[in-house]
């Protein structure tokens, strides 16, 4: 069963069409003329208890507009979703009781009180029981490293501590679903890696279903199990994270260190789309197609002329890939 | 009820969490009380330049009037460290995208806004107002009895509240404009008109501030009480409260869903 139906989603947006000059904004003043900008296109997608999805694309794809719809926060124009049997922009408050939301860098937490505070505040708020709230707040606390950040005053933190008490605040009432929006920007490594980390922790002792938006594919590849691809307000992928590169990623690189060659492998290698890149007396670096041909297939053909002593392989990153899908979006528009 | 009860609770959670964050600026606070009690002090050599040219206004003497000051004064004190983070949903909260966080919590946004006030300045106007009204009801010759204290207490917070709601009437201009905080000033500002005996303005004042925008209610009638000019116009004023705020829930409620599905 899904945790979250999305049908037909539509949002629309109403603009002011700007005209040059001072003459234009005066007419704008008087008379505005609007222009309508589709943000959302009519999306479509389910997403199941549990799962970690991430929810990707360029600045002004439409995410952030969908997870306000999905929030409650925004109504859609048209269409319609169901977050666990409720449409949450209707009864947004109920809603509101079951998720958890991290957007960016704004924070949930009172900026003049200690972040203890902030937490109980929390606890009363989702009416959280004493045992629950002890037992996350013990747990988070390890994980997190916030033992010395707890009875500190929220302004004085710095950037990452915010975030490490701003996530620890959003899953303290046990949310079943969570949106996080750029939870990692601006942050350094480690922060990020212990963040992820906590994440994953999470969602598998409570089956947490989790969104997530974020422009550090390190997050989606760490993370999601899952990707939902957007473009202009449109989904142009929807599927497991390993197919994605399967199918987008096609190619890979390997690097042989061989001795003992007998000739030029340039000349004599026939496998369809493989490419040398580099090659030496002890060294031969090919990209190749996963649709094409396998590994072990490449290794054969190459043993025939030289010895091979060891294999590096490099996967094609999600950056690299999302990269030329929209350099191909791109020019398919023009 | 369970809702209510909850609501009220949680209101007053926040606004112990408001006050906590207030005594860490102690000095700010002591600063801005002081502004306001001089700001207060101008006014009030205004009222006693005017006494020293006439007996009395619509059969009204100085310390009738100072009473009135007085009383409307606490009304103010308490609705502007109530209410007054109403001020900041334009400028604050809409335009700087906080208002987001607060539409994702269990609890409804005008009870995260209004605990969130702390304007404890404010304690200047209820300081002042309470001073004055003591002395004047001595001066005046009104025992203060039990039942008094009681009396002005409770329809000093029924006025705030209908200075509350009319503030949170007109907070809607938020959800359009960030400058809505100047479009609540100045119907804010109108209860200045109630300072003075409505009998001295026109008909057109007279229906704005006892129908329109019915300050008259705060502070004017539960004086007229106090003075025994008039019994029974006082207990209107709890009607009118109740009737306000719920225009202002519902008026604030149509606004919010239309805020949220232009998204402007």
């Amino acid at each position: 069963m899904s945790i979250i139906e999305v049908k037909d989603l539509v949002k629309t947006y109403k603009i002011i069409e700007k005209e040059d000059g001072l003459r234009g904004y005066v007419k704008n003043l008087i008379k505005p003329k609007y222009k309508e900008f589709t943000a959302v296109n009519k999306i479509n997608f389910n997403i199941k208890k549990g799962e970690l999805v991430g929810y990707i694309g360029e600045n002004g794809a439409g995410k952030s507009t969908t997870i306000k719809m999905l929030t409650g926060i925004l109504t859609p124009t048209s269409g319609k979703v169901i977050v666990d049997g409720i449409e949450p922009y209707k009864k947004r408050i109920e809603n509101n009781k079951k998720i958890g939301a991290v957007f960016g860098q704004k924070t949930q937490l009172w900026w003049d009180l200690p972040v203890i505070e902030s937490f109980r505040l929390i606890k009363q708020m989702y009416k959280i029981p004493e045992g629950e709230y002890r037992k996350n707040l013990k747990n988070f606390t390890e994980i997190l490293e916030l033992s010395d950040l707890l009875e500190k005053q929220v302004k004085n933190l710095s950037l990452g501590q915010k975030m490490r008490c701003e996530i620890a605040a959003t899953f303290l009432h046990n949310p079943q679903i969570v949106y996080l929006d750029e939870p990692t920007i601006g942050l350094d490594v480690f922060v990020k890696e212990n963040i992820r980390q906590f994440i994953k922790n999470v969602n598998k002792q409570k089956n947490t279903t989790v969104i997530l938006t974020t422009h550090d594919l390190k997050d989606i590849e760490d993370v999601c199990e899952r990707i939902i691809l957007l473009d202009k307000g449109n989904i142009i992928y929807d599927g497991e994270k390993q197919k994605f590169k399967d199918i987008y990623g096609k190619s890979a690189i390997a690097e042989f260190i061989v001795e003992n060659k007998t000739s030029l492998i340039k000349n004599n290698i026939n496998i369809r789309e493989l490419k040398i890149i580099e090659e030496t007396d002890t060294n031969l670096k090919v990209k190749f197609s996963h649709t094409e041909t396998t590994i072990i297939n490449i290794v054969e053909e190459i043993s025939k002329y030289c010895k091979i002593i060891d294999i590096h392989m490099k996967e094609a990153e999600l950056e690299d890939i999302l990269k030329e899908i929209y350099k191909g979006a791109h020019t398919n528009v023009k | 009820m369970t809702k209510i009860i909850y609501g009220i609770k949680m209101y007053f959670i926040f606004f112990k969490a408001s006050l906590k964050e207030m005594l860490i600026y102690r000095l700010d606070c002591i600063v801005g009380m002081v502004s306001q009690i001089v700001t207060q002090l101008v006014e009030l050599i205004f009222i006693w330049v005017v006494f020293q040219n006439t007996q009395s206004i619509s059969g009204w003497n100085f310390m009738q009037i100072l009473l009135l000051y007085g009383i409307t004064l606490i009304s103010i004190g308490i609705s502007d460290l109530c209410f007054d983070e109403l001020y900041q949903i334009g400028p604050e909260y809409i335009k700087e995208g906080e208002f987001d966080k607060i539409l994702l919590r269990p609890v409804h946004p005008l009870l995260s806004i209004i605990g969130a006030s702390r304007e404890f300045t404010a304690l200047g106007h209820l300081l002042l107002g309470v001073i004055f009204t003591i002395i004047m009801l001595i001066k005046l010759a009104i025992p203060i009895t039990f039942i008094l204290i009681l009396k002005i207490i409770f329809f000093s917070i029924v006025g705030a509240a209908i200075i509350g709601a009319i503030l949170t009437i007109f907070s809607i201009a938020s959800f359009w404009t960030y400058r809505a905080n100047e479009v609540m000033w100045s119907f804010y500002k109108i209860y200045t008109f109630t300072q003075y005996p409505i009998d001295i303005y026109n008909k057109f004042i007279k229906i704005l501030i006892t129908i329109v925008l019915p300050y008259a209610f705060v502070a004017y009638f539960p004086t007229l009480n106090y003075l025994g000019i008039n019994y029974n116009m006082i207990y209107l004023s709890i009607v009118v409260a109740i009737v306000l705020w719920v225009i202002a829930i519902k008026v604030w409620n149509w606004a919010l869903s239309k805020y949220r599905s232009t998204g402007s």
